[in-house]
C-alpha cells in the first residue's frame, strides 16, 4: 500500500485479545482500510493486558469493544486496579483532551460510573462518562435485535466543521445489531449519540442510544458499526486528523456503493 | 399414557408431513411433552436401549453419523434424531417416531445430537451411556449467550451424572477438558476418556482471531500452547496454576473426511466405538464406507458440474471450511449468508473470520443470501488485491452464475449458513435448476 500523504494516524486498540467478541475487529479493519485507501498511513497499536502507558499516549484514535464477563474483569484489573492506577488517569485525560474514541457495548458501559449486575453486585466503572448501567435481572429480557438510530455524529463538540450538514439521508442514520442485558442511563452532562428509530438503544425506554462526550462515542451497536456506517468511520478519522494536525480536513470521497447497500438494507427492512 | 401419546404422535407426524407443515420432526414431541411432561422418562423406562448424546458447537451431526455408521457396520440397530431437531422436543419426537406401536424401542442404540443450551435439560430427562462433548466456540451470541456461560451450565449438569455414564471429552479444548476435573467432582463420578490431536504438522500457521477460551478455566491466567490446531484447540498449559492438557487415548484411525476439524469428530466417534468394544477392523471398514452427512462436505453433481457443500455457521467453522477448501485447491467459491433464526440474527461474526489468510488472488467468488452486502463488505475489506466477487440478485442467479464460471474439471465449493444451505439445496434438488 502506498502512503502518499503526510498524514499518519496511530489507532489504539484496547484489549483486543479480551474485548472482541462480536466482530469488533471489523471496526479496526474499517478504520485502517479507509485510511489506507486515501493514502493515510494508519498503524494499529494493540494495547493488550500489561501494555505500557507510553503506548497509550501515542494514540490518535482509540477503540475498545465488548467482552464476556470474565474477560471484562481481567481488563478492569489491568486498567483500574483497586490500588489505583496510572492507566485510567491517562485514558481519562485523553478523553477530556478530545482524543477521539469509539467504545462499544462492554467498553461503553465500562466508561460510566458503575455497572450493577443482575444479582445486585455493583462493579465500579472508570467514572469518565456521566452514565451508569443496571441489569434488571434474569426475568428481564436481553435487548437483542437490529437497530436503526437517527444520529448526527458530525455535531460532536470537537468537530472543527460544526456547520457540517448531512448531504443525504444516508448520513443521518446509523445501523447495527444490539445485544445487551444492561440498561444504560445518561446523566445531565452527556448527550446521546442518537435517537432510536427501531430497536432498544440505551435502556429500551427513553429512545436514546449511545453517548457523545467531547470526541468520544459510546454505543451498543455492533454489526460491527463502522463498515456499514462509513460516514461515521470517516467522521472518526477526520476528528483524529484534525485533532492531531490542528487543521480542517476534507477526506477524499471513496466508492461507498456497497457500504450504502448494506446500510440501506438494514434501514429498509427495519423501518417502514 | 405414553402408549396413547406414541400412537397419537405418529398420526400427527404423518399429517404434518402430508400437509407439508415442516418436516414433522419436532411437532409430535412438542405435543407429547405438553400432554405428559414425563414422556421421555416413561418411554425409556424398562428399555435396554443405550443412549449416546453428543453436544458441542461444531461437529455434532458428523460425529453422530460416524458413530451410527460404525455401530451399524457392527450389526447393531441405531436411530438418530434428525439434524436440527436437537432440543428436548426434538428428542421426544425422535423417541416417539422410533417407538413401535406397543411403545417399545426396537433398537440397540439411540444417538442424539443435543443443542448446547438444551444439554442440561436433556440430562434431566435421560441418563446417557455415553456423553460426547466436542468443543465450545462463539456461535450465535444472540441465542446462546457467551461461551463461558454455557460452559458453567455444562459443568453443573456433568457433576450430577452417575457412574453409568462414560464421558468422552475433547482434551484440546481447555473448557471441555476441565468439565470433569478431579478437583471438581466428588464421590462417584463418571468414567472419563479424552481424545485430542498429537500431530504438530496439522497446527495452524497464523494465529486465528476467533479464539474464545485461551484463559485458564481454573485460575483465569492466559494459557500457553505448544501446538494450536485451530481457534483455542491444542496442546495447552497454564503457566500459573500448571493445569494442562492431560494424556490422550491412543488411537490413530482412518480419517474419512478432509479437514482438521473432522479429525476431532472421527477421534470422538472412534474412541466411543472402541469403548463399546467394537474391533479396530470393523471400525476401519465402517470409516472407509462412510458418506458425509447432509451439507457437511456433501458432494453433488449438477448438469455435469461438481459441487461440494461446507456448512459454515460460526467463525471457527467458517475458518476451518476455508482452510480445508484452500487445501483442496479451491478456485471457485460461493458464500451464502442468511440471518434467519437458525443462522442467528446477528451477522457481526463474519468479521471474526480470517478471510485474509485464505482467499487467494485468482479465486472466482460469488456472494449471495439475505445479508449478501454484509458478506460483500467483509470480502471488500479483507482487501486481497484484485479479488473479484459478484453479488447476483437472487440465490438462483448466484448458483447459475457460480456454476457457469466453474469449469467441468473443477469443483464449486459452497459455504452456506444453515438456512441458506436448506434453501439452495431446495433449489438444486427441487424445481428450478435440476
Amino acid at each position: 500500500m502506498i502512503h502518499n500523504t503526510k498524514y499518519r494516524l496511530i489507532i489504539g486498540w484496547l484489549y483486543q485479545e479480551l474485548m472482541s467478541t462480536y466482530g469488533d475487529r471489523g471496526n479496526i479493519i474499517a478504520l485502517q482500510k479507509r485510511c489506507e485507501w486515501r493514502g493515510i498511513n494508519a498503524e494499529v497499536l494493540h494495547l493488550d493486558s500489561g501494555f505500557k502507558i507510553q503506548e497509550l499516549k501515542k494514540c490518535d484514535l482509540l477503540f475498545m469493544g465488548g467482552a464476556q464477563d470474565m474477560q471484562q474483569k481481567i481488563v478492569s484489573d489491568d486498567l483500574h486496579p483497586p490500588a489505583g492506577g496510572e492507566k485510567v488517569k491517562v485514558l481519562r485525560k485523553m478523553i477530556e483532551d478530545g482524543i477521539p474514541g469509539l467504545y462499544i457495548c462492554g467498553a461503553y458501559q465500562f466508561l460510566g460510573k458503575y455497572y450493577k449486575e443482575a444479582d445486585e453486585t455493583t462493579i465500579p466503572g472508570l467514572n469518565i462518562l456521566d452514565l451508569y448501567t443496571e441489569n434488571p435481572g434474569e426475568n428481564h429480557k436481553r435487548l437483542i435485535g437490529n437497530i436503526v438510530i437517527e444520529c448526527h455524529p458530525e455535531r460532536s463538540e470537537g468537530s472543527l466543521d460544526s456547520s457540517a450538514s448531512p448531504q443525504n439521508d444516508k448520513e443521518t442514520t446509523l445501523v447495527g445489531f444490539e445485544n445487551h442485558g444492561g440498561r444504560t442511563y445518561l446523566g445531565k452532562n452527556i448527550k446521546p449519540l442518537g435517537k432510536v428509530l427501531t430497536g432498544f438503544g440505551n435502556n429500551g425506554i427513553d429512545k436514546t442510544e449511545g453517548a457523545i462526550y467531547k470526541n468520544s462515542f459510546g454505543s451498543y451497536l455492533h454489526g460491527p458499526i463502522l463498515p456499514k456506517n462509513p460516514h461515521f468511520a470517516d467522521h472518526l478519522i477526520k476528528l483524529a486528523l484534525e485533532k492531531k494536525y490542528n487543521e480542517t480536513i476534507e477526506l477524499n470521497p471513496l466508492d461507498d456503493s456497497l457500504e450504502h447497500q448494506a446500510h440501506d438494507f438494514v434501514v429498509r427492512r427495519n423501518t417502514k | 399414557m405414553a402408549k396413547i401419546l406414541i400412537a397419537a404422535g405418529k398420526i400427527v407426524s404423518q399429517i404434518s408431513r402430508v400437509l407439508n407443515l415442516g418436516n414433522g420432526s419436532t411437532w409430535p414431541g412438542h405435543i407429547a411433552l405438553s400432554v405428559n411432561q414425563n414422556f421421555i422418562k416413561e418411554t425409556l423406562r424398562g428399555s435396554d436401549i443405550k443412549i449416546i448424546l453428543i453436544a458441542g458447537t461444531n461437529g455434532k451431526t458428523t460425529t453422530g453419523k460416524l458413530i451410527q455408521t460404525i455401530l451399524e457396520h457392527n450389526g447393531s440397530t441405531v436411530f438418530q434424531n434428525e439434524a436440527g431437531a436437537n432440543l428436548v422436543n426434538g428428542i421426544a419426537s425422535s423417541l416417539l417416531l422410533h417407538s413401535s406401536i406397543l411403545s417399545t424401542l426396537p433398537y440397540d442404540y439411540a444417538v442424539f445430537e443435543v443443542d448446547e443450551n438444551s444439554l442440561p435439560l436433556v440430562l434431566q430427562e435421560l441418563t446417557p451411556h455415553y456423553l460426547i462433548l466436542l468443543n465450545l466456540f462463539r456461535d450465535q451470541l444472540d441465542r446462546y449467550g457467551e461461551v463461558n456461560t454455557i460452559a458453567r451450565k455444562w459443568q453443573e449438569a456433568v457433576k450430577k451424572l452417575p457412574k453409568k455414564t462414560t464421558l468422552i471429552l475433547n482434551a484440546d479444548d481447555p473448557q471441555i477438558a476441565s468439565l470433569c476435573h478431579p478437583e471438581l467432582v466428588s464421590g462417584s463420578h463418571p468414567q472419563v476418556l479424552y481424545f485430542g490431536l498429537d500431530d504438530p504438522s496439522l497446527s495452524v500457521k497464523t494465529p486465528q482471531h476467533a479464539v474464545d477460551s485461551n484463559y485458564c478455566p481454573n485460575c483465569h491466567h492466559k494459557l500457553t500452547y505448544k501446538t494450536v490446531y485451530f481457534s483455542h484447540l491444542g496442546d495447552w498449559k497454564c503457566p500459573n496454576c500448571s493445569r494442562a492438557r492431560g494424556p490422550l487415548a491412543k488411537i490413530s484411525p482412518y480419517y474419512p473426511l478432509a479437514g482438521v476439524y473432522n479429525r476431532y469428530n472421527t477421534l470422538a466417534a472412534v474412541l466411543t466405538a472402541k469403548n463399546i468394544g467394537i474391533s479396530d477392523k470393523t471400525i476401519d471398514s465402517a470409516l472407509k464406507n462412510f458418506s458425509p452427512a447432509f451439507g457437511r462436505q456433501e458432494k453433488l453433481s449438477v448438469n455435469g458440474k461438481s459441487i461440494q457443500i461446507f456448512l459454515s455457521k460460526n467463525p471457527t467453522s467458517f475458518n476451518e471450511s476455508l482452510r480445508t477448501v484452500k487445501e483442496l485447491g479451491a478456485k471457485n467459491i460461493l458464500f451464502v449468508l442468511n440471518d434467519r433464526i437458525p443462522d442467528g440474527r446477528d451477522v457481526s461474526w463474519i468479521w471474526d473470520i480470517d478471510f485474509e489468510n485464505f482467499i487467494g488472488k485468482n479465486m472466482n467468488i460469488t456472494i449471495s443470501g439475505d445479508r449478501c452486502y454484509d458478506m460483500g463488505l467483509r470480502i471488500k475489506y479483507s482487501q486481497i488485491l484484485n479479488t473479484k466477487y459478484q453479488i447476483p440478485n437472487t440465490l438462483g442467479d448466484a448458483i447459475t452464475s457460480a456454476l457457469d464460471k466453474t469449469p467441468k474439471s473443477e469443483i464449486l465449493y459452497i459455504l452456506p449458513t444453515y438456512s441458506a444451505m436448506l434453501e439452495f439445496r431446495k433449489i438444486l434438488t427441487g424445481k428450478k435448476i435440476l
